[in-house]
């Protein structure tokens, strides 16, 4: 312990002799100037951030409606030519889902996370960053096309054969499908960022029932979102591909189908809609209890209500299928489910009404908001429950009822609910309150604008006006209901742009704001408005559900707080950490050292964009792209001088936790153990698309293998699939080996292992070298080599990754205290051995079985 | 803050007014809620139902949202929390589960109810006819009496029939809103449908899935006739093209069979044999042109064939270069192709 003391010098552990916020202060510091922008991991800088850029796309997005509803003012206009129009519509539905609403969901749940839990950061800072560069690039690359005349132009739904390789060439829909598909990286790592942080770090005493709402919708949101995207990134990568390198998913002269597209769309694409209105409710949860001076009515009920959601929201894609002749029976189940949702959504609003009843209300602009919320919301909903009526539906599907019906829901659902957040946290957020007149002002121009515009569309829909039309004849009777809602946007534009004035006003004023001005109970109002780099200096201790409102009465707590010498759990202040606690019961066990700022993910971010660029320019690019990266994410992971000296890694105060890297040992998991469980969770999600993408070509078409094709051989892919399960045996004796401190064990081990999967690939290369065809001839040859193209792609991911591992075991960086790097390692390969089975069976049982 | 909510309430109840009488007074609305057949109707019921339904269930929850803002309101700033135990609790059993369980019940019922007596007419159609989406336009072809035609859909008034339907390219929808639902177009897949129209008129219908440039104008009209005046629509169709009569027509004949018109458009009677673009053969006996967009009249027929981009940007029909006595001359053979 000595010479761990004398390393860290006066400013160590207990350098009572510096103040401590100093060097807190100091320990958190981000540099200034470009720097900062370029090396920032912060969770609320990053946060901020995400926040910022997307009400820009969502200020953007609302032009783009703008410059379509002055198209559809009047008949026969020609204000926007056709193709503008439908890059507008395109660009319009693409950014509010996927470049606004998603990310501006995550954005406030990586920003305030942290802090309403009680963490100082969020457990992946660096991925933090790398996502929000991945989200800025290929936001500003889908807007660059739009400003060069070339965006999609094929709805944000893109349906297929419309977007394919025969009805759009050239690069339009290229920007949609891979930068979609690049997107969805940084709300899927957001989504691991977000439960990884909300499960493994929460202040003493939060208790998995004691979390607020919010921090449930959020938590539920990442596990939708985790679930939800990888069905669109595998359509959106099949797509690609049909485009790219002549794959025939979607070609129904060579046996793909359409349908397909339309299945792995929705099934991300209606739980979607519920991944921004969980978040939404989430907020109206944390504003109406602070407003109504009450806490929540029926908190169990609101939580188990919100998981039913997000649940049964996974079951109602076809609802957006009804017309695509479906069996009746089949639709029927959908309505049902459709219906049923109604149910938690109903607990929703009227624990929400029950909790205003119960208390004094406040009426400030947030509450406004919630108010307006509920009526727009409740409209959305009645009309959402007449469009899971199959016939209904038939009626109206695809025209402007559907329209009005999804805005009623989405601004009614999303954006009244962020305005509230935006007036409730903003003065958290900048130290700043807004002007309460002017948001009053805001909000009735904004509430009427917002009617005026969305609720003549219902009828216009009836009167039979289809949707995504650049304009209309004249005659049959929809001019006045146009020029009505042309006109009603305009209003509602007038009230945002209030509330953007009100932000840049208020900015402008001093930072004057009390740390906790509406005399809310969590624990984001107990530190600073706005907060230190750190966020609290003193872990909060939590024993109820609104922590403020019940303050605890905990002696250590109260000289933790009171001496800023020590602190309870011996968190360090000349190093970045904060508190990993107990998944269900929020136990302190352990310290979760924190990296600082680096340039890395940003030029990860480049690598990945510079990949996917590959596939719009020029194929070379991706296995260059793909090195890069891995050189990357080597040095990413790659240990520094002072993480390789153990002593110095676990020194810490007498009496304080574990490290969480070295942790293990005590039964306890680190973050990033629950990280890589939550990337296995989303690759197995991939896969599952995958296969179902088999069987589904497989249902559609009746010869299968398609043209005379004879299933693959048994003999050498099962031999080889025998060596690639045998291979998780020399990686889990070299886990086991190394926790006995038997170095020797785990270098044998991880040798071994590699070169098992490197004869893997070989005998994969081999077996496929000799077919006679290739992913060309048919959507049955497309889909297998897919299948096998992105396992392999696994298998050689999982020898980079233990090229790393394997370097790091010969420099002697483990040792019995720490060997998480080679258990993660052994989870991720073991992952990818046991995915081989449901895939080994796909491909080479099936065809002859089924 | 009631004048906002009495001011929402009235544009509501003029709006569906404003459906109800309008949809009477302008026939042209091609208006769900007007329906002219056994199958929208069916389904304008349904709407009708989950209407007061949704009504009923608006009204309630935004009366007691108003009243209790009304109520609990306080004036000033922030007062300290009211810890004592949770009120009201069993609102969110009758109002989040019970009373939404029952509407929804009841909606489902009906629906379910709706959705098999859709499934089949009242009678078995005795004719089918087969819709295929191009973009953009609707060719249509009756295959029990070998007359193909193009957005324009005859069919006899007071019998179902049936309308099966593909696509020649992407996704089209095929929707007629008196006369019922819609259902799509989809490469691969045959899907079918039955209209019945319960008395002769004319009724607009319009693609309904995105198909591309000029998806906005992607339109045809069906047309219910008695059933006598369908099996001479019928006779009238199946008859080849007339022979040119006079110089003119000739010459207009021969201006059409000479130019590029022949790679896209067929003339049954004559060498015009194209599947491109729409069977001209009865050309003249449509009431419209450009898939439903336009009134089909000389002025028309002359400006859409010097140069349809004006009216239909990106549409696949290239510019025509012809003189104005050639125009003439064609426009003068194509009005004989009744």
């Amino acid at each position: 312990m000595t010479t761990v003391v004398s390393t860290m010098g006066k400013t160590g552990v207990n350098g009572a002799e510096v103040n401590s916020n100093d060097r807190l202060e100091q320990t958190w510091a981000t540099p200034t100037g470009i720097m900062r922008f370029l090396t920032a991991v912060n969770h609320r800088m990053v946060g901020a951030r995400y926040l910022v850029t997307g009400l820009t796309f969502f200020v953007l997005a609302g032009v783009a409606a703008l410059l379509m509803r002055i198209q559809l003012a009047v008949p026969e206009n020609t204000f926007l030519n056709p193709d503008l129009y439908n890059q507008l519509f395109t660009t319009h539905g693409t950014t509010m889902m996927f470049l606004f609403a998603v990310p501006i969901m995550e954005g406030i749940g990586i920003y305030l996370i942290p802090l309403m839990i009680g963490a100082r950061d969020m457990a992946f800072p660096k991925l933090n960053a790398f996502g929000y560069f991945v989200y800025l690039i290929a936001g500003v690359t889908i807007w660059g096309s739009l400003f060069f005349g070339v965006a999609p132009d094929g709805g944000w739904f893109n349906y297929v054969p419309l977007t394919g390789p025969e009805y759009s060439p050239g690069i339009r829909i290229d920007f949609y499908t891979t930068m979609i598909t690049f997107l969805e990286i940084a709300a899927l790592v957001a989504a691991i960022e977000l439960i990884v942080t909300i499960l493994t770090m929460r202040a003493p005493g939060m208790a998995i029932n004691r979390m607020p709402i919010f921090v449930w919708s959020i938590l539920i949101m990442a596990f939708m979102i985790v679930f939800a995207m990888p069905p669109l990134v595998v359509a959106s990568v099949e797509l690609a591909l049909d485009r790219v390198i002549g794959t025939q998913f979607f070609n129904v002269a060579a046996g793909g189908d359409p349908l397909l597209w339309q299945h792995l769309f929705w099934v991300f694409g209606h739980p979607e809609v519920y991944i921004i209105f969980v978040p939404a409710l989430g907020i109206v949860a944390a504003v109406a209890p602070t407003f109504a001076r009450r806490p929540i009515v029926a908190y169990e009920l609101l939580v188990l209500s919100l998981i039913a959601i997000g649940v049964i929201s996974f079951g109602l894609w076809v609802h957006h299928m009804f017309t695509t002749g479906l069996t009746p029976l089949g639709l029927s189940f959908f309505t049902v489910a459709s219906t049923v949702i109604g149910i938690p959504s109903g607990i929703q609003i009227f624990a929400l009404l029950a909790t205003l009843a119960s208390g004094r209300l406040i009426i400030k602009t947030a509450m406004l908001y919630i108010i307006g919320f509920v009526i727009v919301f409740v409209i959305g909903g009645i009309s959402g429950i007449m469009v899971a009526a199959v016939p209904f539906d038939q009626q109206v599907h695809d025209t402007y009822f559907v329209v009005a019906h999804f805005h009623y829901v989405l601004v009614g659902g999303a954006i009244f609910p962020l305005l509230a957040g935006t007036y409730y946290w903003f003065p958290k957020i900048t130290g700043r309150l807004l002007n309460e007149r002017l948001g009053a002002w805001g909000f009735w121009l904004f509430f009427i604008g917002f009617n005026v515009t969305f609720f003549p569309m219902h009828l216009t829909g009836f009167w039979g006006m289809p949707r995504r039309v650049y304009t209309f004849i004249p005659g049959l009777g929809w001019e006045w209901l146009n020029m009505l809602s042309t006109i009603g946007s305009f209003i509602l534009a007038v009230g945002l742009l209030l509330f953007l004035l009100d932000m840049l006003l208020a900015l402008r004023k001093p930072a004057d704001a009390p740390d906790n001005p509406w005399g809310a109970s969590t624990l984001e109002w107990a530190t600073a408005s706005p907060p230190p780099t750190y966020n609290f200096r003193t872990i909060p201790a939590v024993r109820s559900r609104d922590p403020l409102w019940e303050p605890v009465r905990d002696p250590l707590y109260e000289r933790d707080l009171a001496d800023p010498t020590w602190d309870r759990f011996g968190l360090r202040n000349d190093r970045r950490e904060s508190l990993g606690s107990s998944v269900l019961d929020a136990r302190p066990q352990q310290r979760i050292i924190l990296p600082g700022p680096t340039i890395v993910p940003f030029f990860l971010a480049l690598a990945v964009a510079f990949l996917f660029l590959g596939l719009m320019i020029n194929l070379w690019m991706v296995p260059i792209g793909a090195f890069i990266t891995f050189i990357l994410l080597a040095i990413w992971h790659w240990p520094s001088p002072e993480e390789r000296r153990l002593e110095e890694v676990t020194a810490g105060p007498p009496g304080a936790l574990p490290v969480s890297t070295v942790a293990d040992s005590v039964g306890i998991k680190p973050p990033f153990w629950w990280g890589m469980l939550g990337l296995i969770l989303i690759e197995a999600v991939v896969f599952a698309a995958l296969v179902a993408s088999y069987f589904y070509l497989h249902a559609s078409n009746q010869e299968w293998p398609i043209g005379g094709i004879k299933p693959p051989d048994l003999l050498l892919p099962s031999i080889n699939a025998l060596i690639l399960f045998a291979s998780s045996l020399p990686i889990y004796l070299a886990d086991r080996g190394i926790r006995r401190g038997n170095q020797t064990a785990l270098k044998v081990g991880l040798v071994i292992s590699f070169v098992m999967g490197l004869i893997f690939l070989t005998l994969k290369y081999i077996e496929y070298s000799s077919l006679d065809y290739n992913w060309t001839t048919n959507a049955y040859t497309s889909i297998v080599w897919t299948i096998t193209g992105f396992h392999s792609a696994h298998v050689i991911a999982l020898l980079l990754k233990t090229l790393v591992v394997g370097t790091w075991a010969f420099q002697g960086y483990f040792t019995e205290q720490r060997y998480t790097a080679v258990t993660v390692n052994g989870l991720y390969w073991h992952f990818v051995v046991i995915a081989w089975v449901p895939l080994f069976f796909t491909l080479y049982l099936s065809p002859r079985l089924i | 803050m009631w004048n906002r909510r009495l001011l929402t309430a009235c544009l509501f109840l003029t709006l569906c007014t404003g459906a109800c009488t309008a949809s009477v007074r302008e026939p042209d609305i091609p208006s769900a809620l007007d329906p002219q057949g056994p199958a929208a109707a069916n389904i304008t019921n349904l709407w009708w139902l989950l209407f007061w339904l949704g009504t009923a269930v608006f009204v309630i929850v935004t009366a007691l949202l108003l009243f209790i803002v009304f109520t609990h309101r306080r004036p000033g700033e922030m007062m300290a929390p009211d810890l004592r135990a949770p009120e009201h609790r069993t609102w969110i059993w009758w109002g989040g589960v019970i009373f939404p369980a029952i509407i929804l019940s009841l909606t489902l019922f009906f629906t379910l109810r709706s959705h098999i007596a859709l499934a089949y007419p009242p009678t078995p159609p005795a004719l089918t006819i087969e819709v295929i989406g191009h973009m953009w336009w609707w060719e249509v072809r009756y295959p029990d009496h070998e007359v193909t035609t193009a957005n324009e859909i005859y069919i006899p008034a007071g019998q179902p029939v049936n309308i099966r339907l593909t696509t020649n390219d992407v996704i089209h929808s095929f929707w007629v809103p008196e006369l019922n639902g819609k259902i799509d177009m989809i490469p691969g897949k045959t899907n079918s449908l039955w209209l019945q129209a319960a008395e002769p008129g004319i009724y607009r219908g319009l693609c309904t899935e995105f198909c591309g440039l000029q998806h906005a104008k992607m339109q045809y009209l069906v047309i219910a006739v008695p059933p006598n005046a369908f099996a001479q629509w019928v006779e009238q169709q199946r008859q080849p093209a007339p022979a040119p009569t006079d110089e003119t027509t000739r010459l207009g004949q021969q201006i059409f069979l000479g130019s590029a018109c022949v790679y896209c458009h067929a003339i049954r009677g004559t060498n015009a044999s194209g599947q491109l673009g729409p069977d001209l053969t009865h050309i003249a006996s449509r009431r419209t042109l450009g898939a439903g967009i336009l009134p089909n009249n000389r002025g028309t027929l002359g400006g859409w064939t010097i140069n349809s981009q004006h009216i239909k940007p990106g549409n696949r029909m290239p510019p025509m270069n012809l003189s104005g006595a050639e125009l003439q001359a064609l426009l003068d053979y194509l009005a004989t192709l009744q």
